[in-house]
Order: structure tokens, then C-alpha cells, then sequence
């Protein structure tokens, strides 16, 4: 890949193909980037790095998970009670 | 005295499979009806007919057998192909279950966080007491193949030595699962780690238990001289039953136990 991150989220129009999920059930695709939003910003927080990378995720996740589905994981999140590994 | 030109045992009329049958149908009833309407009187009289119906059935199997003499070569052979069938069907019965758990276990679900074990499921170390039942269980395979050298040896004393070792090993199995259980951190309505986890070594310990009775009865007709040196089946027919469990549990220990942990 040739683009820098800035200019991925820039050109940004939504999830491409992810050959990781092939099928027509995007559900794990959905929760796959949920989570590795929430562990990419963790991660680089720790390290004291700028967390922009993990927009990326977010912007995947926001693009395929339903509205309904995010907001009950980020509830869970705040309650302690996500069965994720974040 | 007419005598029968064939090597067939032609039964006499028996009242014990239809006897079977009303258990097993008052059974699945029964099991209905403790669900659903809170009772427990089918089920538990359709126990005693199924408890009456083993018994009384397997004790004409003997008189027909070993006092009447009804059992040739060709029966006994028919009669092993049936054990092996019947542990075949058993076999598939397991498969099921292990195919549940690898699908839940392989790509786990999002709602179990797409990790295995599940979150919060700490589960049981496999070698401290499973690798302890996996021993005992494998002991106990060799000292029931003793059982049956002893047997095929006339050393009548040896044999009944050897199987006793091996029920005992069989109780000792049971008792360490039963602790296990009893210890474990975690119970069947815990997510799929639990349903897998409890309804695969809950019917193997149930298999067990039915192992171990069946080689006790072993145990109890060799003390009545039933056997001889050269016609034991229903021994055999216990040690392939048990056999069978042995295998199982090794099938558990390696997936549940170590590689799901």
C-alpha cells in the first residue's frame, strides 16, 4: 500500500473488501474492527502514540455494524461486562 | 423328542420387550410431564418397569445361555456382531457431541467475545485430576485385558482379582469426576463452554457408571463358576463396553480438556 494513513481515511467512502470475510454474513467483519478499535487505541494510548491509525477501524466498524448492535457492546463495555477481549 | 435341525436359538415367548417398550415410551412421557405439568409419577414408575425389565430380560439371557445351553457358536456370533453394532450406534451418539463443541469451540461466536474459553470461564487444568482419571482409566483398561487372560487361563482366582481392580478403578474414576464437578468453577447454564463442556463428560460419566455395573454383574457370575475358559462372551462383550468408554474419555481429555482450555 502505497497511501499513507492520513490519506486512506481521507479517500475513505466506506468497508472495502476484506478477504478475511468473504461470505454474505459480514457479522464477524462487524465485530472483528469493533474490536480492534477498541484494542488499536488502547494499544497506542499505553504507548503514549497518537491513536489516528485506529480511525481507520472505527470508520469500518461504524460503516458495517447496526447502530443497535454498537451501542449494546459500548454498553457493556462501560458496564465490565463485554465478553470481548479488548 | 422333536429335536431342531438348526444352530438358531428360537426364543420363547417373553413378556420383557414389550415391558421395555411401555418404559421407554413412559419414560419420554414422563419426561414430558415433569417439564410441563410439574409430576413426577410416570417417570419415575416407568424407571422401576425399565429396572425390572433389564433385570428379569439379562436374567433369561443367562438361564438361556450358560444353564439351558442355548447359546452355539452361531448364536454367540450373532450376539457379537449385535454388541458391536449397538457400540457402533454409540459411537455416532458421541460424535454429535463432538461435533457441537468443535463448532462452537473452532470459530466462536461474537456473543462469546470470538475467544475460547468464553470470558470469565476459567477452565479446569487438564493435568491435575483429568490426567489422573486418564491414567486410572487406561489402568484400568489393562488390568480388565488381565481379567480376561486370566479368565481364557483357568486361573479362576486371578480373574476375579484383576476385575475387581478394574470396577474399583471404575469407582475411583467416578468419585474423582463427581469431585471435579462438584469443584468446578463454572455449571452447564455457563454459555456454550458450559453446555459443551457438561453434556459430553456427562454422558461419558454416565457410560461409565453403566460400564462398571455391567462389569460388576461380570464380577458376581464368575464368583457362580458362569464362565468357562473358553465361553465368557458376556465378559467380553463388558470388556469391549468398557473399552469403549476408555476411548472416549481420551477423545475428551485430548479436545475438551487440553485443547479447548
Amino acid at each position: 500500500m502505497s497511501e499513507t494513513i492520513e490519506e486512506k481515511l481521507k479517500n475513505y467512502k466506506t468497508a472495502p473488501f476484506d478477504a478475511r470475510f468473504p461470505n454474505q454474513n459480514q457479522t464477524r467483519n462487524c465485530y472483528q474492527n469493533y474490536l480492534d478499535f477498541y484494542r488499536c487505541t488502547k494499544a497506542l494510548t499505553a504507548k503514549g502514540v497518537d491513536p489516528l491509525p485506529c480511525d481507520w477501524y472505527r470508520r469500518v466498524y461504524k460503516s458495517l455494524c447496526p447502530m443497535s448492535w454498537v451501542q449494546k457492546w459500548d454498553e457493556q463495555q462501560e458496564e465490565g461486562i463485554f465478553a470481548g477481549n479488548v | 423328542m422333536t429335536k431342531q435341525m438348526h444352530a438358531f436359538h428360537m426364543v420363547n415367548p417373553s413378556p420383557w420387550p414389550l415391558t421395555g417398550a411401555a418404559s421407554a415410551f413412559m419414560l419420554t412421557s414422563g419426561l414430558a410431564m415433569w417439564f410441563h405439568k410439574h409430576s413426577n409419577t410416570l417417570i419415575f414408575l416407568s424407571m422401576i418397569l425399565m429396572l425390572l425389565t433389564m433385570y428379569q430380560w439379562w436374567r433369561d439371557i443367562t438361564r438361556e445361555g450358560t444353564f439351558q445351553g442355548h447359546h452355539t457358536s452361531l448364536v454367540q456370533k450373532s450376539l457379537r456382531y449385535g454388541m458391536i453394532l449397538f457400540i457402533v450406534s454409540e459411537v455416532c451418539f458421541f460424535f454429535g457431541f463432538f461435533w457441537t463443541f468443535y463448532h462452537s469451540s473452532l470459530s466462536p461466536s461474537p456473543d462469546l467475545g470470538m475467544m475460547w474459553p468464553p470470558k470469565g470461564v476459567i477452565p479446569l487444568d487438564p493435568f491435575e485430576i483429568p490426567l489422573l482419571n486418564t491414567a486410572i482409566l487406561l489402568g484400568s483398561g489393562v488390568s480388565v485385558t488381565w481379567a480376561h487372560h486370566s479368565l481364557m487361563e483357568k486361573t479362576h482366582k486371578d480373574m476375579v482379582i484383576s476385575l475387581s481392580i478394574t470396577i474399583i478403578l471404575g469407582i475411583y474414576f467416578t468419585l474423582l469426576q463427581g469431585m471435579e464437578y462438584f469443584n468446578s468453577t463454572f455449571n452447564i447454564s455457563d454459555n456454550a463452554y458450559g453446555s459443551t463442556f457438561f453434556v459430553a463428560t456427562g454422558f461419558h460419566g454416565g457410560h461409565v457408571i453403566i460400564g462398571t455395573l455391567f462389569l460388576t454383574v461380570c464380577l458376581l457370575r464368575q464368583l457362580m463358576f458362569h464362565f468357562t475358559s473358553s465361553h465368557h462372551f458376556g465378559f467380553e462383550a463388558a470388556a469391549w463396553y468398557w473399552h469403549f468408554v476408555d476411548v472416549v474419555w481420551l477423545f475428551l481429555f485430548i479436545s475438551i480438556y487440553w485443547w479447548g482450555s
